[in-house]
C-alpha cells in the first residue's frame, strides 16, 4: 500500500514535535493510545488565557506513518484556532486532507481523541465546564 | 459454519486442547487428498475445501489468544468500529472520550518508547548507554511479569464465561465481554513493547 505525497511529507518532516511544560496551566496534555496497532500519540496544546486561543501545539507519536502524520496535520490545525473551533475538527477531516485509506482511519480518529483530550486536560486544569464549546449541539 | 460448531464444541473459551489435537488428526487423515483420488472432482474439491478450514480451526482455537479472538469477533466485537463510534459520542457531547487502555499504562508505555528511542538514537552514533540498558532491562522483567499476570487473568475470564454460557446469564456474559476486550487491548501494548525492547536491547 502507498502512502499519499501528503502523508510522507508529514512524516518526513513532521511539524511541532517537541514538549511544552506539562505543568503550567496554560497547557493541556492529551496521551492516547490505538491499542489495536500499540500506537501511541501525546498531543500538548499551549492557551492563551485571554483569549482562548490554541498559541502553540506539540506532538509526539510512536506508531506508524499514517499515525504520525494524521498528528503532525492536527498540531498544525489547532494553531491559532480557538478552544470551540479546535473542537470542531473531526477524524473525517484528517482522513480526506491525508487521503487516508480505510485500514489506516482509525489512526484519524487517535488524532482527533488526542486534541479532545488536550482540550479535555487544559478545561480541567483552567475550570472550564467540560461540555463548554461543543462543536455541534446533538439536538 | 464457525469454527466451534465444525468441532461440535459449545462456544467455550476453556477447551482440551489434547482432545483437540486427537479430533484434529482424526479429521485430517479422513479428509487426506490421497482417500479422495479416485473420486468425482466435486467431492475431491469439497474435501479439499473442508480440510482448509479444517486448519483454520484448529489453528485459531488450540492458541489461547487467537481463540479468545475469534469468539470476540462472532459475538460481534468490532474493535475500530467501536472506537469510532465513541469518539462520536465524545464529539457531540463535547466530552473526552474515555480511553478503553487504562492511563497509567499508557503512560508507561509512552515512557518506555521515549527511552528505546534514545537507545535506538545512541546505537546509531555507535555507542552504548549501560545506564540506559540497565533501566531498560529492568522495564523488560517488569512487563514480562505483567505478560503472564494477564495470561492468568484472562483465565479467570474464560472460567467466567464459560460460566455465563452454562447459566445463560447475559449480564455476566456481557459484562465478561468487555473486560476481555479492555485486557486484550492492553495485551497488545505489552506485546508490542516485549518486542521493542528485545529488538533494542539485541535480545
Amino acid at each position: 500500500m502507498a502512502y499519499s505525497d501528503k502523508v510522507v511529507d508529514h512524516y518526513e518532516n513532521p511539524r511541532n514535535v517537541g514538549t511544552l511544560d506539562k505543568s503550567s496551566t496554560e497547557v493541556g496534555t492529551g496521551l492516547v493510545g490505538a491499542p489495536e496497532c500499540g500506537d501511541v500519540m501525546r498531543l500538548q496544546i499551549r492557551v492563551n488565557p485571554e483569549t482562548n486561543v490554541i498559541e502553540d501545539a506539540k506532538f509526539k507519536t510512536f506508531g506508524c506513518g499514517s499515525a504520525i502524520a494524521s498528528s503532525s496535520l492536527a498540531t498544525e490545525w489547532v494553531k491559532g484556532k480557538t478552544i470551540s473551533e479546535a473542537l470542531a475538527i473531526t477524524n473525517t477531516d484528517i482522513v480526506k486532507e491525508l487521503a487516508l485509506p480505510p485500514v489506516k482511519i482509525h489512526c484519524s480518529v487517535l488524532a482527533e481523541d488526542a486534541i479532545r483530550a488536550a482540550i479535555g486536560d487544559w478545561k480541567k486544569k483552567n475550570n472550564v465546564a467540560e461540555t463548554e464549546g461543543a462543536a455541534v449541539a446533538a439536538h | 459454519m464457525n469454527y466451534f460448531e465444525f468441532f461440535s464444541l459449545p462456544r467455550k473459551l476453556t477447551i482440551d486442547v489434547p482432545a483437540l489435537e486427537k479430533q484434529y488428526y482424526a479429521l485430517s487423515r479422513k479428509l487426506h487428498p490421497d482417500r479422495f483420488a479416485a473420486k468425482p472432482v466435486a467431492e475431491q474439491e469439497a474435501a479439499l475445501a473442508q480440510s482448509s478450514l479444517l486448519n483454520d480451526a484448529y489453528r485459531t482455537l488450540k492458541d489461547p489468544i487467537a481463540r479468545t479472538q475469534y469468539l470476540l469477533t462472532q459475538e460481534g466485537v468490532e474493535l475500530e468500529e467501536q472506537s469510532k463510534s465513541a469518539t462520536e459520542a465524545a464529539r457531540a457531547s463535547g466530552t473526552e472520550k474515555k480511553q478503553i487502555v487504562p492511563p497509567e499504562l499508557l503512560e508507561e508505555v509512552f515512557e518506555l518508547n521515549m527511552q528505546l528511542a534514545e537507545m535506538r538514537a545512541a546505537k546509531q552514533m555507535g555507542e552504548d548507554e549501560p545506564e540506559l540498558r540497565r533501566d531498560l532491562m529492568t522495564a523488560k522483567d517488569a512487563f514480562d511479569a505483567k505478560m503472564l499476570e494477564t495470561q492468568a487473568e484472562l483465565e479467570r475470564l474464560w472460567a467466567d464465561w464459560d460460566a455465563a454460557v452454562e447459566a445463560e446469564d447475559p449480564g455476566l456474559r456481557e459484562a465478561t465481554k468487555d473486560a476481555m476486550v479492555v485486557l486484550l487491548n492492553k495485551r497488545s501494548y505489552l506485546r508490542n513493547l516485549v518486542r521493542d525492547v528485545n529488538e533494542a536491547l539485541g535480545v
